[in-house]
């Protein structure tokens, strides 16, 4: 009898215990653990079609100030000032302001929100505090709707929220007024135009690969006068420089085999500019369409091919986040018997931004027809980080020169 | 000596499995209900704080509008700011999926270019073609669980309803994230594009809210609240979250308390069974006694079978409990669904606290109620204890003392319910005090009228009726402890079957005053009771404008902050010359109404709002409008069983000078002199046409609509109940079962002098009859009582809400039947045992 009611009570305390086993094991149930991202990155990551847009394959006429406001019609373009600036003690600041406009679609969508939009901005905002040894990056998005981000050609006004740069007046596009702060800085900038817009490639046209239409339109003002303030830690600092302005903007551009580039954007101080840029393909080669320009202080500019520059590597620099970076440079031109060794002002001038590039204030100094000469520019690196990541990716390109 | 004392504790438990048995079961049962409930509820908020966790993400504090939301320009305004500090739009709705189980879903429309510093969703994998949210209208991306459940995979199209109007979503990509817990507010939710969300909700221009991280806490918000446009408000995020707990408080507490009210009837299942083997061991006890066994040890014997019962009973208690958890849970759901909000529960969560608590509670439970029969035995003489009659006369000896006990206890708890406080602690202990009084009434009174019915039944029956009768006298010392039980069981389905009657009369009353028109208008709605839901513009217009309606009125439900509580605000446009449908709780109607037409600063709560805020007539109550928070005079309370949570009204004249929303949620439509009022509403619907699916109801249909909701959120209460009326019918069974059962000998004496099989059964079945009977007598008074209680202090309490109670006599006999029924159960077998066995063998024992 007793045992009866022992195993009585054990079975059905069993089959409870089962009974639940399986109910719980429904409710539990787990997903596959997976990673991967939903990234604006890869909400902006184009790699969608291309059909629809207009594409840069024949040189065109360039007309100011019009050409300084966007190109809808294309699918990518930006606006990207950098810059060397000096207070009167001579306390150094390199700083970068780009603004990139991407499309999602080539038709604007008829949409009753006023949220829907096809035109998405980025933007990249960064101080190198010299002698402070301290480089400050903040990165921003927005769609470019509801007056939170665009662009307007006349009178001047490109913007991400509260960053912008827009003409000082209605008359003229001149003097460009810089507002940009985060990652506790602040910059206020006054641009005057100084040396005419450079066209950049053939008439502006600048090739990026084989294929037609694979090419941006390309300009550049390469000296403007800048003066403002910066504001760091607290303490605001009247600053004066030179600032220089890229402008492109392109539907399709690089080809599949290239994962980045080097970018130099050199001031010397006898008046003359040198931009150049190579691409790498995967083999770590430079590309056959890597090109740049020499801008005397004076008169026509004259077009550089990838034989015409010679690029060495002088020292590297690891990045803590990964990944190996050219640090210096010999940059020789010897049909314009150029000989230059680059320095950046600051080694870590790196962007943890969604995508990881290099971007960052040099010096420079060498010889120009046997003289001494000196300077200070820009360098942009990228493709040393994360290089496996996306490679298809728009965005991962940042931009291309 | 330990060993031996247990051994003999094992072979009298063992030998008795069916009472073992059915204690057994009476334990698990009263944990079980315990149990379920608590996990039932637990998840249904569990899973509302879950999903808005994630969706509330990690803002601080949150920037509100009014009833229609915020203008987007207060976001672009906020964010072109040079200090503008992290901020996210949000726009959010529900959508309900066409076909199929149509599962309510939250849109969630998201900036992904503000989102980086508050939601992560993006910790999982995205799977499809993320980048078209923003570029193709309608496009959603969901969690992969959700998708498999609704049957959509990536690329799909997803039919749904907006407040009566059909829309498509495209399914774009589908997220795995890698934690649980945002997996498992993705179960509910669909994220698109702002613009998309906008567009499928309808809220172009406008923003359900904006989140903010504000890291410089208050002193920060003060400063950005300096620089809003008025409407737009700063309020912290924790104050919000808290609301919903609050809002289901009540409702939660009084599943607990009914909950535990099964408890309590297993409760005295334990005490029955305990009290019942010392009564039978007493022989034994008292030959340990004279053995040298201590009396200590006596109390630990019987002390340690209690824990031995209530171990067993409680394990199995907590596994039936999460079987019977995961029945509930989706009936606790609905009921949430129909009061309060939206929540979708998609599994239990099991929280060692609550598993903790049915332990504790069980184990507490048994061991409470054997203390007394522990006591017993330990307190028995060696001499006495041999003797039975000594008992008896001893239980006979101690009815007077312990009806008086009784009524002290009862005098107490009436003192407790009386006590003027809003506390439901003293309510509830009132409660359980009034149970116990009562039980211990019942020796003595059961003593007295048994007597009283051994003459009538003698008439009926002969000498058997007087024996049956005088048996139950005769064994007092168990009879009443079966009795008790048995009463406590029955009056407790009494009390809350009266208890929802009740409440249901008077809302049946209430929905016949309030529903004056003929034809009811309104788009469908996610929470039955609280329709939020807007006709598309200009429909308003066109229904009241039908032929055949000689007059016509509006109601539009928003949610409004009333005091920095979201609250219904109804505003009302009555119908010309048609009469108000509105009781107040005191004052002049015709005055009230004419301060509430005079003035703008002037609106109406209902009576569980005044509760619950504790608001009076004449008091100032401050309402967020789209001009900024105002202050409101209260002209009146008025009667409403619409919502627990309570409402606050005014007209729309009102609402129109405060709020810039034109949409109207619901229509009443008088019909003209003559008009059929099915033609009526046939005409209406034609002339709504498709543009919005439309609830056209007569005033009967709407009527018993509201009655089918009211009674869809008694189910849960009804569940309860049946279980209790289970756990009572163990209740009865085990008591009546041991007590015959243990009469054997006596049985087989009266065999053995010439009783027949037949005869003998007619005794048992009259004894236990009557038993029956007397439970069934007992507990209509108890329930009453009980029933009382529930409506007039523990709802007044929980809710705030005026009830008539109404006796209905179909659960007064419903419970005479229960009693009645598991009595007869109860004496079939020891009848049918005693009938076939062999009068010598019973005999031959001593």
């Amino acid at each position: 009898m007793g045992r009866g009611l022992v195993i009585g009570v054990v079975l059905v305390l069993a089959t409870l215990g089962v009974a639940v086993g399986v109910v719980m094991r429904d409710t539990e149930e787990m997903g596959p653990e997976r990673s991967g991202t939903m990234t604006v990155a890869s909400a902006l990551g184009g790699g969608g079609s291309l059909e629809g847009y207009s594409r840069a394959v024949a040189p065109r006429p360039f007309r100011f100030p019009e050409d300084h406001g966007p190109h809808p019609d294309f699918r990518t373009e930006w606006w990207y000032w950098t810059g060397n600036l000096e207070t009167e003690d001579g306390r150094a600041f390199g700083y970068q302001f780009t603004v990139f406009r991407s499309a999602l679609a080539p038709e604007k969508p008829e949409r009753a929100s006023a949220w829907g939009t096809r035109q998405i901005a980025m933007a990249h905002f960064t101080v190198t505090d010299v002698s402070a040894g301290r480089f400050h990056v903040t990165e921003r998005y927005s769609r470019a709707a509801l007056g939170l981000a665009g662009a307007e050609g006349s009178p001047f006004h490109v913007w991400v929220q509260d960053w912008d740069v827009r003409s000082e007046g209605t008359a003229s596009t001149w003097p460009m007024h810089l507002r940009a702060q985060g990652d506790g800085v602040t910059l206020d900038l006054v641009m005057d135009e100084g040396k005419p817009p450079v066209l950049q490639g053939d008439r502006g046209l600048s090739k990026k690969g084989p294929g037609q239409g694979n090419a941006s339109y390309y300009y550049s003002m390469t000296r403007m006068p800048s003066r403002g303030t910066v504001s760091v830690g607290g303490q605001t600092v009247s600053v004066k420089g030179e600032s220089w302005m890229d402008r492109e903007w392109s539907t399709s551009a690089l080809g599949p085999d290239l994962v980045g580039w080097d970018w130099f954007a050199l001031q010397l101080s006898d008046g003359s500019e040198l931009m150049n840029y190579q691409l790498r393909g995967k083999d770590g080669t430079a590309d056959p369409f890597s090109a740049g320009t020499w801008v005397p202080p004076t008169g026509e500019s004259q077009h550089l091919t990838r034989e015409d520059v010679k690029l060495e590597v002088l020292a590297t620099w690891k990045s803590p986040r990964g990944g190996e970076y050219p640090s210096r440079w010999r940059v020789r031109v010897p049909k314009l018997s150029l000989d230059l060794t680059v320095t950046p002002k600051l080694e870590n001038q790196e962007l943890p931004v969604s995508v990881r590039y290099w971007e960052g204030a040099v010096s420079l100094e060498g010889t120009r027809e046997g003289k001494p000469v000196q300077g200070r520019g820009y360098v942009e690196l990228t493709g040393y980080a994360d290089v496996a990541r996306r490679p298809q990716d728009e965005t991962a390109r940042s931009r291309t020169p | 000596m330990k060993a031996l004392l247990a051994r003999s504790s094992l072979r009298h438990l063992a030998g008795h499995p069916w009472l073992t048995a059915l204690s057994l079961l009476g334990i698990a049962m009263g944990v079980a209900v315990v149990v379920s409930i608590d996990l039932a509820s637990g998840s249904a908020l569990r899973a509302f704080e879950q999903s808005t966790d994630v969706v509330a993400g990690k803002a601080t504090h949150q920037l509100i509008g009014g009833t229609s939301g915020l203008p987007e320009g207060v976001y672009t305004a906020l964010k072109l700011r040079p200090d503008a500090p992290p901020a996210a739009p949000v726009v959010q709705g529900f959508v309900q999926v066409e076909g199929g189980n149509q599962r309510t879903l939250t849109l969630l429309g998201l900036d992904p270019f503000a989102e980086a510093p508050f939601r992560d969703f993006s910790t999982g994998n995205a799977v499809g073609d993320v980048g078209s949210l923003l570029t193709k209208p309608g496009t959603v991306v969901m969690g992969a669980k959700t998708a498999r459940a609704l049957g959509v995979k990536a690329g799909d199209t997803l039919p749904v309803m907006v407040a009566g109007l059909r829309k498509e979503l495209h399914v774009s990509a589908l997220l795995s994230p890698a934690q649980e817990a945002t997996e498992r507010a993705l179960e509910s939710l669909v994220i698109s594009d702002l613009s998309t969300a906008q567009e499928v909700l309808g809220q172009q221009g406008r923003l359900t809210r904006v989140d903010l991280s504000l890291p410089g806490g208050e002193a920060q918000a003060t400063s950005l609240r300096a620089t809003l446009p008025p409407g737009a408000e700063l309020v912290q995020t924790s104050g919000r979250a808290g609301t919903v707990e609050q809002m289901t408080r009540a409702f939660r507490t009084n599943l607990t308390a009914l909950s535990l009210l099964a408890l309590v009837v297993g409760m005295f299942l334990i005490y029955n069974t305990m009290t019942f083997s010392v009564v039978q061991r007493r022989g034994m006890l008292g030959r340990l006694r004279a053995v040298g066994v201590t009396r200590g040890e006596l109390f630990g014997l019987v002390l340690g079978e209690a824990l031995v019962l209530g171990v067993v009973g409680t394990t199995a208690g907590l596994l039936l409990g999460i079987l019977m958890a995961s029945g509930l849970v989706g009936l606790i759901t609905r009921t949430i669904n129909d009061l309060y909000f939206v929540v979708n529960v998609r599994r239990l969560s099991l929280e060692p606290f609550t598993l903790i608590k049915g332990l504790g509670l069980g184990l507490g439970a048994t061991v409470l109620a054997a203390l007394v029969p522990a006591w017993e035995a330990a307190h028995a003489t060696p001499v006495t204890a041999l003797r039975r009659s000594t008992e008896e006369d001893a239980s006979h000896r101690r009815a007077p003392q312990r009806a008086l006990l009784g009524l002290g206890l009862l005098a107490v708890s009436v003192g407790l319910l009386a006590w003027p406080t809003q506390a439901l602690t003293p309510a509830y202990a009132g409660l359980f005090g009034v149970m116990m009084g009562t039980a211990l009434l019942v020796p003595w009174v059961t003593e007295k009228l048994t007597l009283a019915a051994a003459r009538p039944l003698g008439a009926m029956f002969g000498p058997l009726g007087r024996m049956a009768a005088r048996g139950v006298t005769a064994s007092l010392s168990r009879t009443a402890v079966a009795l008790a039980a048995l009463m406590v069981a029955v009056a407790t389905t009494v009390g809350v079957g009266l208890m929802v009657s009740s409440f249901r009369g008077t809302v049946v009353a209430w929905l016949e005053s309030a529903l004056q028109a003929d034809v009811f208008v309104s788009p469908p709605s996610l929470v039955a009771r609280r329709g939020d839901s807007a006709m598309v513009p200009g429909l308003a217009e066109k229904l009241r404008a039908t032929p055949g309606v000689a007059a016509s009125g509006s109601i539009r439900v928003v949610h409004v902050r009333v005091g920095d509580v979201d609250t219904d605000l109804l505003a009302i446009d009555f119908a010309q010359g048609q009469q108000r449908s509105y009781r107040f709780k005191q004052g002049n109607a015709e005055d009230i109404w004419r301060q509430v037409n005079a003035s703008p600063d002037v609106l109406l709560v209902s009576e569980p709002f005044a509760f619950h805020r504790k608001v009076r007539a004449g008091d100032t109550l401050r309402v967020s409008t789209d001009q900024g928070p105002h202050d409101f005079r209260v002209a009146g309370v008025y009667f409403d069983y619409g919502s627990d949570v309570g409402t606050v009204m005014m007209p729309r004249a009102t609402y129109d000078r405060w709020y810039a929303d034109r949409s109207v949620t619901g229509l009443s439509l008088y019909a003209a002199p003559g008009q059929d009022v099915d033609e009526l509403v046939s005409r209406v619907r034609d002339r709504a046409g498709g543009e919005q699916a439309l609830n056209v109801r007569a005033n009967k249909v709407l009527r018993q609509t509201s009655l089918e909701v009211f009674d869809r959120t008694f189910t849960i209460t009804q569940v309860l109940r049946l279980l209790a009326i289970g756990v009572a019918f163990v209740g009865v069974l085990s008591a009546l079962m041991s007590l015959q059962l243990e009469r054997a000998r006596e049985f087989a004496v009266l065999r053995a002098t010439g009783l027949t099989p037949g005869q003998l059964w007619g005794m048992v079945s009259l004894q236990t009859g009557l038993l029956g009977l007397l439970a069934g007598l007992f507990s209509i008074p108890l329930g009453l009582a009980l029933a009382y209680v529930l409506v007039h202090v523990i709802n007044q309490r929980s809710f705030g809400w005026t009830l008539q109670l109404v006796v209905a006599p179909g659960v007064v006999g419903q419970a005479m039947l229960l009693a009645l029924v598991a009595a007869a159960l109860a004496g079939i077998y020891p009848a049918w045992r005693m009938a076939r066995a062999n009068p010598a063998m019973a005999l031959r024992e001593e």
